[in-house]
């Protein structure tokens, strides 16, 4: 797989995020998971299982205390991604 | 372990600093499952004992990674000696015993020999959790130094992926009798001290168990060894019947009763194999875990009903295809209500992978009876009563259904007491009830805990002076079996956690806006089987946007402490009804919250809750 940017990873990311909302929210890279996403237990692990087969890495829990947005998310991908 | 899983690629430089991996250099397969040691079941004294007779068989730990790849291997000879080595170099820290021992408690076999490296040194551990929730760092670190406040710990130990929220939870702390804090690897630096470890006797404090993610009021179950003996003894003889033969595979955290006490002490304690798949990784991809069980043949497996509700979920008919469930005998269930529909859609599902449906032994227990306190006979499958629904509200009484179009609930049969104790159902004025009339739930028997450690008051609540424990659960006897009909209304079950609704109304009322005791939080059912957290609030607020505000706020503080959805709803002032002495009655807010709902269902933000 070539090089993907950060942009990019927001950008797949926002789209994702569609299919776990029913809101028709518009979702940008600062939306927050909690509040807008109503992101529970379960969806976030269905999220992180797409997550991890799509970018092929595995995102570990420990680092999922800091992640509040979209951005947040994008960069901790961008970030296995680049040290794997 | 996650972040070794992350690293793949990079040379995975934590492997060779575990103590445990040092002899698995060529790491091909797990421990057998047959055994040339004779077995025993459970009839040690203490914990250690165990240990050192398990020790002399070819059994053990084995864990897998993410993708059901062996990734060390720790057989019961090894804990052995690599825990009484470390136990001398904590030894060397100069505590004093039955000084406790702090462990964030990730499925690693770090984790399971620091557990036993303090029972060898006489120290007293307990397990933390790990973080799960997505922005919980501030509470995450609350959290676990409530932990070490109350129970006056004098090491914390995390693993590397964890070390980083263990200091900063250190350099938070006050006045502490914290003398050490680090890495296993950090650990392993210290020099081993020339003592002679010494027997435990069954009277001590073999761990602490804390109940709940209860952010500010944590409280430590204490658990004797020879509770913990009694208990181990019950599942091991009674609850399991185990066999040579008898193989486990777990995914349960350690950080829970029904992980550590049921899939790694009662194992070891019966000299049976066992293998893990870490919380996380289960959670994402749950089939790895009915894959383990049938790739080596395993024979005893529990999981909370949310987790079998995952694997039925997640399984496509493809996968069924290389799945063999025909070993696994003992499928536990436990730890939250056990609703009949997530059983059968479970055995439809892996029915055609060979799964039988005898298989299941739903149970019943908690954390401060050690773990178990009824099982159901081996092989029978699940049992059922269908009751009156409505003789059950107002009578409070479990009338058998005999007519055809009766609306009736269904609860199931979570079997007898384990031998030497006694389960006794009371009203609320404390005298025991005929059968089927529904009350609290009350234990007594050699599994008891002590008490809560250091709290006094707590304790007196939980334990009468007649030795029952109340356990806070509401249920019904029937032919001497028990069947669990609800918890009181203090504690909320999503999916498979618990949340004591008391913490919940704390995070509200830590928010500027909210005033002490004006907050009440509870748990509605969705109609499909699952719970919502519900949080009413009373508010001054008039502008709509700090109403907003408020709401956003505060759901994402219940998210970040408890990783659930919450439904929050802002009512005026005078609105939450109380009892005479002006204390919030939850069942009375939820019956106002149910009232109200009804009536403005369309105009009510409904906020999805999974």
């Amino acid at each position: 797989m070539s090089e993907i940017t950060q942009a990019q990873i927001t950008e797949l990311l926002c789209q994702r995020l569609v299919h776990f909302t029913n809101a028709e929210a518009e979702i940008s890279a600062e939306t927050n998971l909690i509040t807008h996403l109503a992101i529970d237990s379960v969806k976030l692990l269905n999220l992180i299982m797409e997550i991890e087969d799509q970018f092929d890495i595995s995102v570990p829990l420990n680092a999922l205390v800091d992640v509040l947005t979209v951005q947040d998310l994008a960069d901790l991908i961008y970030k296995i991604k680049s040290s794997s | 372990m996650s972040s070794i899983i992350a690293k793949l690629g990079v040379p995975p430089a934590q492997e060779g600093d575990s103590l445990s991996s040092e002899a698995n250099a060529a790491l091909t397969a797990p421990t057998p499952t047959m055994n040339l040691l004779g077995q025993r079941r459970a009839d040690f004294a203490t914990l250690v004992e165990s240990l050192e007779y398990a020790a002399q068989g070819q059994t053990g730990y084995n864990f897998y990674d993410a993708k059901g790849n062996l990734k060390a291997v720790l057989s019961y000879k090894d804990l052995c000696i690599n825990s009484k080595i470390l136990a001398r170099r904590l030894s060397g820290l100069g505590l004093t015993r039955n000084s406790r021992v702090a462990l964030i408690a990730d499925t690693t076999p770090e984790f399971v020999e620091l557990f036993f490296a303090c029972r060898f040194a006489g120290l007293v551990p307990f397990a933390m959790p790990v973080p799960v929730n997505l922005g919980s760092r501030a509470i995450y670190v609350q959290q676990l130094k409530g932990m070490l406040e109350s129970s006056g710990a004098s090491v914390a130990i995390a693993n590397p992926d964890f070390i980083e929220l263990l200091d900063e939870v250190v350099e938070n702390l006050g006045r502490s009798e914290l003398k050490w804090s680090g890495t296993p690897e950090q650990l392993n630096l210290l020099p081993e001290a020339d003592v002679v470890l010494h027997p435990n006797s069954p009277d001590e404090t073999a761990y602490l168990q804390f109940t709940s993610g209860s952010t500010r009021l944590p409280r430590g179950v204490v658990i004797t060894e020879r509770a913990l003996m009694t208990n181990l003894r019950g599942i091991v003889c009674t609850g399991l019947d185990v066999r040579p033969g008898d193989r486990c595979a777990s995914w349960l955290p350690f950080y829970h009763d029904m992980g550590l006490v049921g899939l790694v002490l009662a194992p070891l304690a019966a000299q049976l194999s066992v293998d893990y798949l870490a919380t996380r990784d289960f959670a994402v991809r749950p089939l790895q875990w009915l894959k383990l069980i049938s790739r080596n043949r395993c024979t005893i497996a529990f999981s909370q009903p949310f987790g079998l509700k995952l694997c039925t979920l997640r399984a496509r008919d493809s996968d069924l295809a290389d799945l063999d469930l025909s070993c696994w005998r003992a499928a536990g269930v436990g730890a939250e209500m056990i609703r009949l529909d997530t059983l059968q859609s479970f055995s439809a599902k892996f029915s055609a992978a060979g799964f039988n449906e005898r298989a299941f032994l739903p149970c019943y227990g908690l954390a401060e009876s050690t773990l178990a306190v009824s099982f159901p006979d081996i092989n029978q499958g699940v049992k059922s009563l269908r009751v009156d629904a409505k003789t059950l509200i107002e009578k409070k009484v479990a009338v058998r259904v005999q007519a055809d179009g009766r609306k009736f609930n269904e609860f199931v049969n979570c079997g007898r007491p384990l031998p030497g104790h006694e389960i006794r159902i009371v009203d609320d004025a404390d005298r025991e009830v005929p059968h089927l009339a529904v009350g609290s739930i009350l234990v007594k028997g050699g599994s008891v805990m002590k008490g809560y450690f250091n709290n006094a008051e707590e304790t007196a609540r939980a334990i009468r002076s007649d030795g029952w424990l109340d356990t806070g659960d509401i249920g019904f006897l029937f032919e001497g079996d028990l069947y669990i009909t609800g918890r009181r209304t203090d504690v909320i079950i999503v999916n498979g956690r618990n949340i004591r609704a008391q913490d919940v109304e704390e995070l509200a009322e830590q928010q500027p806006e909210v005033r002490t005791r004006e907050a009440s939080a509870f748990g509605i059912s969705n109609e499909d089987g699952s719970t919502s957290v519900v949080l009413v609030v009373e508010c001054r607020l008039a502008s709509a946007t700090d109403r907003q505000t408020l709401i956003n706020r505060l759901q994402q503080m219940v998210y970040m402490a408890f990783g659930v959805s919450c439904l929050v709803e802002l009512v005026p002032p005078h609105t939450l009804p109380r009892t005479s002495s002006g204390k919030l009655s939850r069942f009375a807010a939820r019956q106002g919250f149910l009232k109200r709902a009804n009536m403005e269902q369309s105009a009510a933000t409904v906020y999805t809750v999974g």
